[in-house]
C-alpha cells in the first residue's frame, strides 16, 4: 500500500499552482454531497444491501498469501486512491476475492479464457513474472511508477515477459477482466457515488428534476477543481482507438 | 368611452352581467378543458373517469356560450351543469389525492410525489371555472330591464342576482390564488426557479390571497388593497404566459416536436389560470357588498 | 427533510408476495398438479413468451404446468435498487463464447427468474417493419419469414394496449400508428438526442415506445423516473410479464415451479415428446408429463435444451432434422456512443429508453449495405459507464478516477443495427457442464461483411448526432444486444425448425415460442415481437385444442385473434388509437 503519510509525490497536484492537493475524505466535484445521508429513503432491502457493503468487508479466501500482495498493489494502480485519507479508501480486493470464492461469475467465459478464478491465479502471477524480470524485485515492492509501466504494458498488450502465462489466456481479456471487477467494486460503494455525484438508491424515492442535469434539492451543486495525477504515475493518459473494436471485445445487452 | 365605462360599472353594482360572465366562463371552461384534456393525456387516460372533464367542460362551454345567447339556457341547463362540472372538480381532486397517495412512498414524501403526481389542485381550479359559470346563472342580464323575470331569490343568491357578493368573490377569487399559486410554486420548484421570474407568482400568490382574505372581511380592504395587488397578478400572469410560450418554443425540437414540447414543456395555460386571480380580484373590489343581516 | 414523513421506509410484513409497489398476489392457492399426470401444456421458461402463454392458454382453460430456472420474484425483498446488487436477475451460469467477434454474453443478456428478460429490459417496444419480413425476397440478405406483418399486426395492436406501451402520438416508421399511452417526458439525454436530430433534419419521436407506464393503471403505479429500469422495476411501472400476465395466469390455474432447471425434454413414441425432466432446487430429478412441451428459454437455452435432448430418432437434437437448431443466432449490433457536453446531464435519471429514431432502418442502397439501424437513448449507470470508459476510451487508473469524476457531464447513445441471419453463428454444445452436470452451451458469433459496413456507418451516423447536439468529445464502444434466432421458424423443414406457428417440423406436439424462432432480426428492440408471437401461437394452439394432443394433423389455418382472452381490463384504460 502507497504511504502517503509524508510522500506528496503520490498526491495530485492543483492544475493551476502545480502545488500538491493533499488528499481529502471525499474527493470529486460534490463536497459536501453524502448518498447515505438519504438512506431512510430508499426500500429496506436496499438499505441493507448498501449498509453491508460499507461495514462487512469480506475475509479474503480466495487469494493465498503469495497473490495478496501482488494483487492489493495491483488495485491500487488500477484504482488508485492516493488523494482519499486512508480511512475512507474503498477496499477492493476482499469483494474481487469475495466474487471469485464464491464463484459468482458474469454468464460467459471466453474460448480463449480459462475460468476467472484461473485468469487471475494466472495474471498474478504474470505479473509477478515481469516485475522480477524487468526490475528484479515483486510487483508488490516496486514504486508506483514502474508498477504503472508494467501494467501499462498490459494494457497495450505487449508481452513483456511471462510468454508461458500469456499463451494460456488473453492478454486483452485479461486486461478488461481485472479493471472491469475494480472498476466494478469501486463505483458500487457509496463514497465514489459521493464523488461522481450519482443519486444512488431511487426506490420508493426518485427523482423529480429529470432535464437539464439540475440536482435535486437533496443533491449538490457541482464545483469543479482542475487537478492533475501525481507526477509517480502514468495512467491519465487516454486511448480511444481501442474503443473502435480493434480487440473484438464485445458485450450483449438488453 | 368614459359612458361604456361607466355603464359597465352600473352593471357590475346592480348584478346585471349574466352574459358577459356567461362569455367569461365559457371562455375559462373553455381554456380550462383544453388544459385537462392535455394533462389527462399525459396520465394516458388510464382510468376512463379521465375523460369526465374533458366531455364536461365541452359541454359547459357549449352551454355557456348558449347562456350568453339565450336567457333560458342561462338560467336552467348552465346552472345544473356547472354545478356538475364543480362536483367532477371535487371529485377529480379525490382522486388526485389518493393518486398522491398511490405513488411509491405515498404521503409520506409529500414535496416529490406533489411534484410528480398528480396535479394536486388542478382539478379544484377546473371546479372553480365551473363555480362562475354558476354564479352567472343567478345573474340578472344586461339589458334585459323590461324583461325583467319575476324571480326572486333569498339569501346568498338573491345578493347575486343585485350584484351584491363582494364578500363571495372575494372568497371565490382567494380559493382560485391559494390553488394557482400553489401550482405554481411547486412547478416552479420542480424546474429549481431556474428563472428569477418563477419566483413572482410565489412571492405575488401570498399578498394577493391575503388581499381576497382581507377583502371579505373589511371593505376598505377590497377597496383599496385587493385591486391594487388584482392588477398587479393580472399582469404577472400575463408576463408569464409569454415566458412559458417561449420556454416551449426553446425547448429541443422547438415547434417540430410541437405537441410533445406542449405537453411537457412549461403548462402554456398555468399563467393565463394565475392571471385570473387577478381578474376576480378586479371584479370583486368593484361590487358591491352583501347587505347586512 | 431528513426521512420520510412517520421515519425510514421499512420492511413489508405482508405474508403475500410482492410485485411492484402495490400489486400484492398469494401463491398459496396455487394449483398442484401431480406430475403422474400429464398436464396439456408444459412451458420450459417463464419469461417475456413463457409468462404470455402461461396465461392465454390458462385462461383458455388448459392445464399448464411453467418450469422456471429463476426464482419467483418478490420484488420488494428480492429487488434492490442497485447496480452491484442486481446480478442475480440475469443469466449468469457458465456459457462458452467464440468466434471471431465473440458475444460477451454479460449480465444483460437474458434472464432468469419469473419475467425472464423483460424483468430486466429497457422496455423499448418498438414493432418490426414490415420490410423485416421479408428481407430476402427484398434485399436479397438473410431469409424470409414465413409470416408477413399482417399476421402479426393484430397481436402488436393487442400486446401494446396490454402491457402497455407508452410513445408519441404518431409513430411514422415501418407500419406508421399511435400509441395508447401516452409519451413520457424525456431525460437529459432524450434531448441530446432530440437536439441532434433536430439539427440534421433527421427525424425523431421523445417519449417512447416503451412499455413503462405513463398513468397509473390498476394498482400498478406509473414510472417515478429512476433510472433503474435493468435492475427491475420496484415500482411496478415497467412491463414484465411478472406483473402483467402471470398474475392473471395464477388465477386461471397455472402451475408456476420456479427453480426448476429443466435438462432434457423426453420423447415417449417416436415422433411425440411427453413431458420434460428437470431439477429442483436440491438437484433432485423430476419428470413432469405433459401432453404437449413449448420451449420458451430464449435464444441460448433453448438450442441448448433442445441438443441437449437428442435421443434415438434425434440424434442431433431433438426437433434437428434440419441441423437448424443453434444456426441462425443474432444479436443487434449494440454500439454506444459517448460524448460529454461542457452542461450538465445527469443520465441516472429517468429510465435509460426515453427516446429513439427509425430513420435509417430500411435498406438505402447508397449506402453500401443492406439493412440498418436506429438510434436509440441509453443511460449506463456509474459501473456500466466505467466498464464502457474501460474501453471506449482505454481508461484506468487516474484517468478512470477523473472521465468518472465527470459522470454527470456525459450523455450516450446507441445503435441498434441489424445483423444479419448466418449459419455459422450458432449455439452448440460445449464440453463443460453446469452445476447439474449439464453439458454448457457455446456460442459462436463472427460478423460478416454487410455487418460491419453497417456498423461502420451507424457509428459515424451517431457520432454525428452527437456533435451537432453539441458535444465536444465523442468515443464509442463496440458491443451487442439482445439475442435472437437459433431456432428459427421457416416453411421449408430442411432449413428451418419451426413452422409459422411455432410447431417444430420434426415433432408434432413440441413447440418453440421465443425470440430463437425469429428468422430475422430488424433494428427492432425484439421484446414486443416476442410477446406478440406468443400470443399468436397461444391463439393457434387454442384453435387446434385437442387435435395437438392427440393428431399428427398440421392444419395450418390461422386462428383468429382472441381479444377477450387479453388480460382483463385491457380495453378500459388507455386512449384509443387515433391513427390506424
Amino acid at each position: 500500500m502507497t504511504d502517503t503519510g509524508s510522500i506528496t509525490e503520490n498526491w495530485l497536484r492543483d492544475s493551476r499552482t502545480r502545488r500538491p492537493l493533499a488528499p481529502v475524505q471525499q474527493p470529486g466535484y460534490y463536497p459536501g454531497y453524502d448518498v447515505m445521508g438519504q438512506k431512510a429513503f430508499w426500500d429496506a432491502a436496499t438499505r441493507r444491501v448498501i449498509e453491508e457493503r460499507l461495514y462487512k468487508i469480506p475475509q479474503i479466501r480466495f487469494f493465498d498469501e503469495s497473490e495478496l500482495p501482488t494483487i492489493t498493489a495491483v488495485s491500487n494502480r488500477i484504482v488508485p486512491q492516493d488523494d482519499r485519507t486512508p480511512e475512507r479508501r474503498i477496499p477492493i480486493v476482499p469483494f474481487i476475492d469475495d466474487r471469485l470464492y464464491r464463484n459468482q461469475i458474469d454468464g460467459y467465459r471466453f474460448a480463449d479464457m480459462p475460468s476467472d478464478q484461473e485468469a487471475y491465479r494466472l495474471g498474478i502471477r504474470a505479473i509477478d513474472e515481469t516485475a522480477r524480470a524487468i526490475h528484479c524485485m515483486p510487483f508488490g515492492d516496486l514504486d508506483p511508477l514502474k508498477q504503472d509501466f508494467i501494467l501499462k504494458s498490459i494494457h497495450e498488450e505487449k508481452r513483456l515477459a511471462a510468454h508461458a502465462v500469456w499463451q494460456k489466456m488473453s492478454i486483452a481479456r485479461f486486461w478488461y477482466l481485472l479493471v472491469g471487477d475494480c472498476v466494478g467494486v469501486y463505483y458500487a460503494h457509496p463514497w465514489a457515488w459521493n464523488e461522481i455525484g450519482f443519486g444512488g438508491p431511487a426506490y420508493p424515492r426518485a427523482y423529480t428534476r429529470l432535464e437539464g442535469g439540475l440536482p435535486e434539492p437533496w443533491e449538490v451543486d457541482e464545483q469543479r477543481y482542475a487537478w492533475e495525477a501525481p507526477s509517480n504515475s502514468i495512467s491519465d493518459l487516454y486511448d480511444t482507438h481501442k474503443g473502435t473494436g480493434n480487440i473484438s471485445e464485445q458485450e450483449v445487452t438488453d | 368611452m368614459n359612458r361604456a365605462l361607466a355603464t359597465i360599472d352600473q352593471h357590475i353594482k346592480e348584478g346585471r352581467f349574466q352574459r358577459s360572465l356567461a362569455l367569461v366562463a365559457a371562455t375559462s371552461s373553455f381554456v380550462s378543458g383544453l388544459e385537462v384534456s392535455y394533462e389527462h393525456y399525459k396520465g394516458s387516460y388510464s382510468n376512463p373517469v379521465m375523460y369526465s372533464p374533458v366531455a364536461l367542460s365541452g359541454l359547459l362551454t357549449a352551454t355557456a356560450l348558449a347562456g350568453f345567447f339565450k336567457k333560458s339556457a342561462a338560467e336552467g341547463p348552465l346552472r345544473w351543469i356547472a354545478a356538475i362540472t364543480l362536483a367532477d372538480g371535487l371529485i377529480g381532486f379525490g382522486f388526485h389525492i389518493r393518486g398522491i397517495r398511490r405513488k411509491p412512498g405515498g404521503w409520506r414524501l409529500p414535496l416529490t410525489n406533489i411534484v410528480m403526481g398528480p396535479p394536486i389542485f388542478a382539478p379544484l381550479l377546473f371546479g372553480t371555472a365551473a363555480y362562475l359559470a354558476f354564479i352567472a346563472s343567478y345573474l340578472r342580464r344586461e339589458g334585459d330591464h323590461k324583461h325583467e323575470s319575476e324571480i326572486r331569490y333569498c339569501g346568498w343568491r338573491g345578493e347575486l342576482r343585485e350584484g351584491r357578493f363582494q364578500k363571495h368573490l372575494c372568497g371565490v377569487a382567494a380559493a382560485w390564488t391559494l390553488f394557482s399559486g400553489v401550482e405554481a410554486w411547486y412547478s416552479h420548484f420542480k424546474s429549481r426557479f431556474r428563472i428569477w421570474a418563477q419566483w413572482t407568482p410565489v412571492i405575488l400568490a401570498p399578498i394577493q390571497f391575503g388581499a381576497c382574505i382581507g377583502g371579505i372581511f373589511n371593505s376598505r380592504v377590497a377597496r383599496r388593497m385587493l385591486p391594487a395587488s388584482s392588477a398587479v397578478a393580472t399582469a404577472n400572469g400575463a408576463v408569464g404566459f409569454f415566458y412559458h410560450a417561449r420556454g416551449i418554443a426553446r425547448r429541443p425540437g422547438a415547434m417540430r416536436h410541437w405537441l410533445y414540447n406542449l405537453l411537457y414543456g412549461p403548462p402554456i395555460f398555468a399563467p393565463l389560470l394565475f392571471s385570473a386571480c387577478g381578474a376576480l380580484g378586479l371584479l370583486a373590489c368593484l361590487l358591491r357588498r352583501e347587505s347586512r343581516d | 427533510m431528513k426521512t420520510p414523513l412517520f421515519g425510514a421506509f421499512q420492511p413489508p410484513h405482508e405474508d403475500e408476495r410482492i410485485l411492484g409497489s402495490m400489486p400484492r398476489i398469494s401463491l398459496k392457492e396455487m394449483q398442484h398438479f401431480r406430475e403422474s399426470e400429464p398436464v396439456d401444456y408444459c412451458i420450459v421458461g417463464v419469461g417475456s413468451a413463457g409468462g404470455v402463454l402461461c396465461q392465454r392458454l390458462a385462461k383458455a382453460g388448459f392445464k399448464v404446468v411453467g418450469l422456471e430456472a429463476g426464482p419467483f420474484w418478490d420484488t420488494e425483498r428480492d429487488w434492490v435498487s442497485d447496480e452491484k446488487g442486481s446480478h442475480k436477475l440475469y443469466w449468469t451460469d457458465l456459457r462458452i463464447t467464440g468466434g471471431e467477434d465473440p458475444l460477451a454474453l454479460g449480465e444483460n443478456n437474458s434472464g432468469k427468474g419469473v419475467g425472464g428478460g423483460s424483468v430486466h429490459w429497457a422496455a423499448f417496444a418498438p414493432r418490426f417493419h414490415p420490410s423485416d419480413f421479408r428481407v430476402y425476397t427484398d434485399d436479397g440478405v438473410g431469409s424470409d419469414w414465413p409470416i408477413s406483418y399482417e399476421d402479426v399486426k393484430p397481436y402488436y395492436e393487442l400486446l401494446e394496449r396490454e402491457m402497455p406501451v407508452a410513445g408519441p402520438a404518431h409513430f411514422p416508421w415501418g407500419d406508421p400508428h399511435g400509441y395508447p399511452y401516452g409519451p413520457h417526458p424525456v431525460g437529459e439525454v432524450g434531448n441530446v438526442l432530440i437536439k441532434g436530430c433536430t439539427k440534421l433534419g433527421i427525424p425523431v419521436v421523445a417519449g417512447g415506445p416503451i412499455a413503462i407506464l405513463s398513468g397509473s393503471r390498476g394498482d400498478r403505479p406509473h414510472c417515478i423516473y429512476r433510472g433503474y429500469c435493468i435492475q427491475g422495476c420496484k415500482v411496478g411501472a415497467k412491463a414484465s410479464t411478472l406483473i402483467t400476465h402471470v398474475p392473471e395466469a395464477l388465477r386461471y390455474g397455472v402451475e408456476i415451479r420456479d427453480r426448476s432447471m429443466a435438462f432434457r425434454i423426453s420423447t415417449g413414441r417416436k415422433t411425440r415428446v411427453n413431458g420434460v425432466l428437470y431439477y429442483d432446487d436440491e438437484g433432485r430429478e423430476h419428470f413432469q408429463r405433459a401432453k404437449a412441451v413449448i420451449v420458451s428459454g430464449y435464444a441460448i437455452e433453448t438450442p441448448r435444451l433442445l441438443l441437449n435432448s437428442a435421443c434415438p430418432g434425434h440424434e442431433a437434437g431433438l426437433a434437428n432434422a434440419s441441423d437448424s437448431v443453434g444456426r441462425y443466432l443474432m444479436a443487434q449490433a449494440g454500439n454506444v456512443l459517448l460524448g460529454r457536453f461542457s452542461e450538465l446531464i445527469r443520465m441516472y435519471k429517468t429510465p435509460p429508453a426515453h427516446s429513439m429514431t427509425e430513420h435509417f432502418y430500411e435498406t438505402d442502397p447508397d449506402r453500401g449495405f443492406a439493412r440498418g439501424f436506429a438510434i436509440q437513448t441509453v443511460a449506463p449507470l456509474p459501473i456500466a459507464f466505467a466498464k464502457q470508459m474501460m474501453k471506449a476510451k482505454g481508461a484506468w487508473g487516474w484517468g478512470m478516477r477523473r472521465v468518472l469524476m465527470d459522470y454527470n457531464h456525459w450523455a450516450t447513445l446507441g445503435v441498434l443495427g441489424e445483423i444479419l441471419p448466418w449459419p455459422e453463428n450458432r449455439v452448440q454444445l460445449a464440453e463443460e457442464k453446469d452445476q447439474f452436470g449439464i453439458p454448457v452451451a457455446s456460442v459462436t458469433f463472427t460478423l460478416h461483411d454487410n455487418d460491419k459496413k453497417l456498423i461502420e456507418f451507424g457509428k459515424k451516423t451517431v457520432m454525428e448526432v452527437m456533435r451537432a447536439a453539441g458535444a465536444e468529445e465523442v468515443v464509442q464502444e463496440s458491443r451487442y444486444a439482445h439475442l435472437v434466432g437459433a431456432a428459427r421458424m421457416g416453411s421449408d423443414p430442411a432449413t428451418s425448425v419451426v413452422d409459422r406457428f411455432g410447431r417444430t417440423h420434426d415433432v408434432s406436439n413440441l413447440f418453440i415460442c421465443d425470440g430463437s424462432t425469429l428468422p430475422t432480426q430488424g433494428s427492432a428492440n425484439p421484446g414486443l415481437t416476442i410477446q406478440a408471437l406468443a400470443a399468436r401461437t397461444a391463439d393457434y394452439l387454442i384453435s387446434q385444442g385437442e387435435k395437438i394432443f392427440s393428431s399428427e394433423e398440421r392444419d395450418m389455418t390461422p386462428p383468429p385473434v382472441r381479444r377477450k382472452l387479453a388480460v382483463a381490463g385491457t380495453f378500459v384504460h388507455g386512449i384509443p388509437r387515433l391513427w390506424n
